[in-house]
């Protein structure tokens, strides 16, 4: 599987936030993209999502032209973003069944309770959302997000609200989700995990994708050094007029 | 079309579960409309004369304010917490979502006008039970919620939400304003159903004609 973007730009008024940006992502590999806050990353996340239209450029699924128009593709994308997309007054179970029915997958009880343990909530399924911490509020949207087994996952900032343990569970599980071939794109600033497990690093700046690196054998400190080089040196303007 | 059908109730399903447990909107909606209540109770004398046509101008006036607190909020769990783009996402067509909100807006208000109508008799001595009237409320209520879904569903995406929902739509609803009052006044006189019945008509005509366009436009308004 292979997601291209090509000439990506999008503006909003006057700022355009991307600029000709092409990248391409691999089944089987996940990306991580950095970049300065206001560098774009979000909005190239929900531009591959189909959540916001680009204002030029195409995308392409294994050669196909990517249309969100059609729900197929729509629902090809898991999402994480800031928000958590979760249903405060419903449980953990009930908020997994809600999207479970919406995406027919046709899960059962006992699968949804299995995709729960999967995010160590197996115990806290019952509760309702707005008891959980932001932690467990993140691990739940990580399971909403692979409930209906999406092609591709595009996560914005998964570490955030993790404490250790749910930064290594959701690393397993990225791993895994690797293995079973999904493409993934991550934007993170948590280069000591996302090192354990990205198979490339992508820097966003000036609306583009500025630089990339493998992260074959790559020592951490290499990798931290060359995006602290990088991003120090950027300007930090958050988007460049049209 | 199974798709269709099967996505407003798994969502109808939601947002009346999500409201029987936190009364964000029933709660709010009650009180306004018992508060409203009471203030006519004071305001105005009723008088055998006038008593018809000013009874179901009181009751629509209390049931469609009481409404816009619920369509305000009709669509905020979804945009607090990101909702929507997860369901944008989801849904086979976002028709859906609308019809959706139109459904549980609908029913809300329903449950709104059966809790209001027992009090405003027991505060007028004046029994409003009455099916025609019933059926009357029903087609204002359908009409009305038709149109304030897409409002909302436009609003709720401005700052500015709270005022813009009553400006952008009571202009829209008179037509059911007027065909409601004029159709509930003649049942409460007791006139014949030929002197209220092409209101009722226009009820049943504008609740069609703005959940068609509704279907329609709704797809343009959330994504522009």
């Amino acid at each position: 599987m292979r997601l291209e973007a090509h000439d990506i730009s999008k503006s909003f008024g006057s700022s355009r936030v991307l600029d000709g940006l092409a990248i391409s992502l691999e089944g089987g590999q996940m990306v991580c993209l950095l970049g300065r806050n206001g560098a774009g990353k979000t909005t190239l996340l929900r531009v591959l999502s189909g959540l916001l239209r680009p204002s030029a450029g195409e995308m392409r699924l294994d050669g196909e032209i990517l249309d969100f128009a059609d729900d197929h593709n729509r629902q090809a994308v898991g999402l994480v973003m800031h928000q958590p997309y979760l249903y405060e007054h419903l449980t953990g179970l009930e908020n997994l069944r809600f999207y479970s029915r919406l995406y027919q997958t046709g899960l059962e009880q006992k699968e949804l309770v299995s995709h729960l343990s999967r995010v160590g909530l197996g115990k806290s399924g019952q509760k309702p959302v707005r008891g959980y911490s932001r932690g467990m509020k993140q691990r739940l949207t990580l399971a909403r997000a692979l409930l209906h087994d999406p092609k591709i996952l595009l996560l914005d900032e998964p570490y955030t609200g993790l404490d250790l343990s749910g930064s290594q569970l959701l690393n397993k599980l990225l791993l895994e989700e690797q293995e079973q071939g999904r493409l993934i794109l991550a934007t993170t600033h948590e280069l000591t995990y996302a090192h354990q497990i990205a198979k490339r690093f992508d820097l966003l700046s000036r609306g583009k994708i500025a630089e990339s690196i493998q992260n074959e054998d790559l020592p951490l400190q290499e990798l931290e050094a060359w995006a602290a080089r990088f991003l120090d040196s950027q300007p930090s303007k958050k988007a460049v007029p049209v | 079309m199974k798709n269709w059908l099967h996505g407003i109730r798994t969502l109808v399903w939601k947002d009346l579960v999500q409201e029987w447990r936190s009364k964000d909107m029933l709660t709010a909606m009650f009180a306004f409309a018992i508060l409203t209540l009471f203030i006519f109770n004071y305001a105005i004398e009723l008088s055998p004369v006038n008593r018809a046509e000013i009874a179901a101008g009181i009751i629509w006036v209390v049931i469609v304010f009481a409404g816009t607190l619920g369509l305000n909020r009709s669509f905020t769990a979804e945009q607090d917490q990101g909702c929507f783009d997860a369901l944008v996402m989801a849904v086979p067509d976002l028709s859906v979502i609308y019809l959706a909100k139109l459904l549980t807006n609908f029913l809300v208000m329903l449950f709104l006008t059966v809790l209001v109508i027992p009090v405003y008799s027991l505060l007028y001595n004046q029994s409003l039970f009455s099916l025609p009237l019933l059926g009357v409320l029903v087609l204002g209520a359908w009409g009305y919620a038709a149109a304030g879904t897409l409002i909302a569903g436009m609003t709720v995406q401005t700052r500015m939400r709270d005022l813009l929902l009553p400006i952008l739509l009571f202009p829209i609803l008179m037509p059911v304003n007027m065909a409601v009052v004029k159709a509930a006044g003649g049942i409460l006189a007791g006139a014949a159903w030929q002197d209220y019945s092409l209101w009722v008509a226009l009820l049943g005509v504008y609740g069609i004609i703005v959940t068609v366009i509704s279907i329609l436009v709704f797809e343009y308004v959330i994504r522009e």
